[in-house]
């Protein structure tokens, strides 16, 4: 096997190339990395995410965010219709196969008339 | 004629002062003020002090409010997430005293019953300028600790 380059019409790649670059990124990290604060006392509070005050919680899903939170308004305002599709959506098969069929019913009677 | 020997100003500070802010219950007011410090009339950052965003880049606490019973935890743990060595500015009456506040049921503070205090703004609310001039105090402060610390070898009580 042999490691060649790759041309692709915008540019190459090479392997060589990109852990030279991984190596100069790292550098360049670990650099801004070397000017921050390294007095923090271990195994205390200094050393401790800051979570506004409070205690950090142990379980993670107490930190995360769902994403329902992003669109919170959005299903608040409408809230009559979103609480409609979610009572349709049952996750029962037939109940789906049945909102198909008359869904079609509806659509071929439209387009008869 | 009035003159300043600016590398021996300038010797004192290793860095400028970096900020944290903490509303342990206060009306406002001294918040404003402090935020005030930031506009273009004070302009704090032309001296390179700011106010971050969290403990543990902080050198100086700023602490607003008498310090509710919801507030003492969190102002106890804020203040140990800060890095040695750092100093507690008290900004307002209220943390100073408790002020109108004084011997309410719903109060753990004043602000020195929870933390050792470096310096007080007294006001209500102090205007920027002394705010400014108690920043200043604490550099001194801050400094002392500083060389404290070198002295022992970066172990503290703290």
């Amino acid at each position: 096997m042999t490691i060649g380059t790759v041309y692709t019409g915008f540019g190459f790649w090479n392997v060589y190339a990109w852990m030279m670059f991984f190596a100069l990124g790292a550098l360049i990290v670990l650099c801004i990395r070397s000017t921050g604060r390294s007095d923090y006392e271990k195994g205390t509070y200094q050393d401790e995410v800051f979570y506004g005050g409070n205690p950090v919680p142990q379980n993670g899903q107490d930190l995360a965010v769902p994403a329902s939170s992003s669109y919170w308004g959005f299903t608040k305002a409408i809230a009559s219709f979103y609480n409609l599709l979610v009572g349709v959506h049952t996750g029962i098969l037939s109940d789906y196969m049945g909102l198909l069929i008359a869904t079609a019913a509806v659509i071929s009677i439209l387009i008869l008339l | 004629m009035f003159k300043v020997d600016i590398k021996k100003e300038l010797g004192i500070l290793p860095r400028s002062i970096w900020a944290f802010h903490c509303n342990s219950g206060s009306c406002n007011g001294c918040d404003i003020e402090i935020v005030a410090l930031l506009t273009p009339r004070y302009d704090i950052e032309r001296f390179g002090m700011k106010l971050v965003g969290t403990p543990r880049h902080a050198d100086a606490l700023l602490v607003t409010g008498p310090v509710t019973k919801y507030m003492t935890d969190r102002l106890r743990r804020i203040y140990a997430q800060m890095p040695n060595p750092k100093v507690v500015i008290v900004v307002g009456n209220c943390g100073a005293s408790g002020d109108v506040f004084y011997k309410s049921y719903n109060l753990d503070g004043p602000v020195d019953q929870i933390l050792p205090v470096d310096v007080y703004v007294h006001g209500c609310p102090p205007r920027p300028e002394a705010i400014i001039d108690g920043v200043a105090k604490a550099i001194l402060k801050l400094e002392e600790k500083r060389e404290e610390l070198l002295k022992t070898g970066g172990a503290t009580n703290a």
